[in-house]
């Protein structure tokens, strides 16, 4: 961008105090490890920390010098790697990919030293990432940085949950009781807990008193029914569900699904079997409703959010994180419904249509026969896969459960399952939808 | 202490013997106020002789006794009609032990006076029934009420404080009656319950017919400011809705009117797609090709999707929807994203001053077939 010394002198005053806290935690963090020493490699970690404070604050004088040259920021190169490579594809896979790796080699990420370098690498990252002009101008929009906090907080409790698990799993594999059991006293309502959140809520009032003085709510223009903002964006907790409604009709995405949401959550502890894990962390004793459940919520919520916030730009067209948001990007994403596939590309013959003239019932047959192929693959998705689950993948599920629950179970994941499984078929083969009846507004 | 408290079977009975002798009348007024059961027969009061009923007073006489003459009440008592209650009798037979013992001073038993007012307490509630449907405490609670009302102090409903003091007062008469039975050496210090207020609020209605002109005043006159308030209510409510109806035809309707015109056909040249009627109108103006006819047709700027305004996008010659990038051809089909049918059209006409005239209350849409009605288009 053209602009780009004058914006770099205006962030560079953000990026001096920004390093320089980065610098000041991790001189904590030394400070903390030293006095603590007698841990095993505490000396040595303590000494990578001061030296990580230092490099921060080199950093952090680099950056307040104002001078453009001097910001530290990402190369060029790398930017222009980052946005080729990047988009809803790569986007999802990778942070499946990537929650699959933590989960996987858990013991190893909840190593404090290792969360630790991870939160550092990020907001070393971050800061490069922010001398970039349009980096800075979507992560730094007063609408956007509750969810940056969000990225970070959530990382943040999902690692404290997990090492507690990974704790609790290491004792168990040991026959010993989980730490909560240790020391499981009893705490008052009155007065512990509610002075506890008088004092939160207080707490918290303040705080976002500050935030609402110093980051001012972005308002916009007066609503207009035949004006669109471009691009328009849910609230930021919607996100996803806007992220569905890209791959799904509004009845299905907005109604059929949240509503399934809901309903899933309360149907869980009649679903669950499982009488271990209650009342401490664990994840060996719950693999199948943690992976559930975390897949549900950061899969296909948090990071479909992110999504939604960060890389979704005007048309609501993806763009990478260093992308400029222009209105006129052109990406090529025509799309076809199954039946067209099916009756015109398979069998290469014109889609089943009723005479004209012809009634009502004719023509709802004539629909139908245009719709089989998808009705019957749906139908077999939801019908035919979960017998054929009980019997193999869900065996002993279907044996604990019965069958009334095993079945709400089964329909229940199937149904979230169909978000991944739809955005792949967009992906791969261009699927718009599988039953698409236009003349009733039924598309699935 | 309790052993000493407690009357043995042959005292309680003896007592109630005693209490039997003392007549009849004041007996039966103070027995069928205590009488646990309705439609019991007041006029003879005779104590059962039944075993029962006395071992299991004797129990435990510290437990509210109408309680337990109620439990055991039902089986022995049906023939005998009401009697006194056994907190009487335990004071009475208390009174007489005492006497026994020539210790007149010290005579109350700790634990009895708080036994009979418990016993007391209890009995106003179970004895309402009985009160109101027994014949035989009217007269003397309406007696007692008109001598009050004659003698001209305070009429009208009184207090519950007023009451025993000024209405029954009969009452005291009775226990020292009973106290002053010669059979009882020394006065029971037992304190007489107050009467049921039930029967002096009953006589106090009737007692309101004597008074009843300034009575009737004060009522009129809290009608009439009732009146005064739901007519002045209605009236209101009724200019409301007048007003309210009113605002529903206004003088100036501020939407655009949904039949416009836009100039004449010449105005939109083929290929050409007319976007400024967008924003008062919501529409776009059209001259393409559908399905080989060149024709002029308006496109609603509906999303068929969720309902956004898409935009037009000149260079890429599409209808490009900002809210999840539904994309449109120029002549309306969907292409891409997740819209599921093409946008609608709005009826067009060729006025006779050879304008083109769109009508906005009349769509058609390409799935049901309707773009071939010629209402739909113009072909230019």
């Amino acid at each position: 961008m053209h602009s780009n010394g004058l914006f770099l002198q205006d962030v560079s005053g953000f990026l001096g105090v920004y390093y320089t806290s980065i610098a000041l935690m991790n001189g904590v963090a030394a400070v903390l490890l030293w006095r603590n020493s007698q841990q095993k490699g505490g000396f040595l970690w303590s000494v990578i920390w001061a030296i990580t404070a230092c490099v921060m604050l080199v950093l952090a004088s680099f950056a307040l010098s104002g001078v453009a040259e001097m910001v530290p920021a990402l190369p060029a190169v790398v930017r222009d790697i980052v946005n080729k490579l990047s988009g809803p594809v790569i986007y999802t896979v990778g942070t499946m990919v990537m929650l699959t790796v933590l989960f996987v080699f858990r013991e190893f990420f909840v190593k404090p030293m290792v969360a630790w370098t991870g939160l550092n690498i990020s907001l070393i990252v971050m800061g490069l990432s922010m001398a970039d002009e349009n980096f800075a101008s979507i992560v730094m929009k007063a609408d956007n940085v509750p969810i940056v906090g969000l990225v970070f907080m959530l990382a943040f409790f999902t690692w404290l949950a997990t090492s507690q698990a990974v704790v609790n799993d290491r004792r168990i594999a040991q026959g010993l009781p989980p730490t909560e059991k240790l020391h499981d006293e009893k705490v008052l309502v009155w007065p512990d807990l509610v002075y506890t959140e008088l004092i939160c809520m207080i707490a918290v009032s303040a705080f976002l008193l500050l935030w609402a003085i110093y980051l001012r709510a972005p308002l916009e223009e007066p609503a207009s029914s035949v004006k669109t903002p471009n691009p328009s964006k849910a609230p930021w907790y919607f996100l996803g569900l806007q992220e569905m409604l890209v791959y799904f009709d509004p009845w299905y995405a907005g109604v059929v699904l949240p509503s399934l949401v809901i309903f899933g959550l309360m149907a869980i502890p009649y679903l669950d079997f499982n009488k271990k894990g209650n009342g401490y962390y664990s994840i060996s004793e719950r693999k199948f409703s943690y992976i559930v459940f975390q897949f549900g919520f950061l899969e296909l919520w948090i990071t479909l959010i992110i999504l939604g916030t960060f890389l979704r730009g005007p048309n609501w067209n993806f763009f990478g994180p260093f992308e400029y948001w222009s209105p006129y990007k052109v990406a090529v994403l025509n799309n076809v419904d199954l039946p067209q596939m099916f009756w015109v590309g398979l069998l290469d013959q014109p889609l089943p249509k009723s005479p004209a003239g012809s009634s009502g019932l004719m023509q709802a047959g004539y629909i139908l026969l245009r719709e089989s192929p998808g009705l019957i693959l749906l139908g077999s998705y939801l019908v035919l896969l979960p017998p054929l689950l009980a019997v193999t993948v869900f065996r002993s599920f279907y044996s604990k459960m019965g069958l009334i629950r095993y079945l709400v179970m089964s329909n229940l994941m199937l149904l979230m399952l169909s978000l991944p499984l739809k955005m792949i078929l967009r992906w791969t083969v261009n699927l718009k939808y599988l039953v698409s009846i236009p003349e009733f507004g039924l598309n699935f | 202490m309790a052993e000493q408290k407690r009357p043995s079977i042959a005292e309680i009975l003896a007592a109630a013997r005693a209490q039997k002798k003392t007549g009849e009348t004041p007996a039966s007024e103070i027995s069928s106020d205590a009488a646990p059961l309705s439609g019991a027969p007041i006029d003879s009061v005779t104590l059962p002789e039944d075993a029962s009923t006395s071992v299991e007073v004797s129990d435990n006489q510290s437990l509210a006794p109408s309680k337990k003459a109620a439990a055991a009440g039902p089986v022995t008592q049906a023939p005998t009609g009401s009697r006194p209650s056994v907190a009487d009798i335990l004071a009475m037979s208390r009174a007489k032990k005492a006497a026994g013992e020539d210790a007149p001073a010290k005579t109350p038993a700790p634990k009895s006076p708080a036994a009979a007012s418990k016993g007391v307490a209890s009995k106003p509630a179970s004895a309402k029934p009985v009160a109101t449907a027994k014949p035989t405490a009217m007269p003397r609670d309406t007696e007692s009420i008109l001598s009050q009302a004659r003698s001209g102090t305070k009429p009208g409903p009184m207090s519950k404080a007023d009451a025993p003091q000024k209405i029954v007062a009969p009452k005291p008469v009775v226990t020292a009656q009973r106290s002053s039975d010669p059979s009882k050496g020394a006065p029971t210090p037992r304190t007489v319950p107050p009467m049921p207020i039930k029967p002096v609020k009953s006589t106090a209605k009737a007692d309101a017919s004597a008074t009843e002109d300034r009575r009737g005043f004060l009522s009129f006159a809290a009608g009439s400011f009732m009146a005064i308030g739901f007519t002045s209510l209605s009236i209101t409510t009724g200019l409301f809705t007048l007003g309210l109806a009113r605002f529903m035809f206004p003088n100036v309707l501020a939407e655009p009117p949904s039949r416009f015109k836009v100039g004449s056909k010449e105005g939109f040249p083929p290929g050409k797609v007319e976007t400024k009627y967008v924003a008062q109108f919501g529409v776009w103006v059209v001259n393409s090709e559908f399905q080989g006819v060149q024709q002029v047709y308006a496109l609603k700027t509906v999303c068929t999707h969720l309902g956004c305004t898409p935009n037009w996008l000149e260079a890429e010659q599409k209808f490009k929807c900002p809210c999840h990038g539904s994309g449109f051809y120029k002549d309306g089909v969907n292409f891409e994203g997740p819209a599921p049918r093409p946008l609608e059209r709005y009826a067009i006409r060729l006025a006779d001053d050879g304008q083109l005239e769109i009508n906005k209350s009349k769509t058609f849409h390409e799935e049901l077939g309707q773009w071939s009605d010629p209402e739909s288009y113009i072909v230019s």
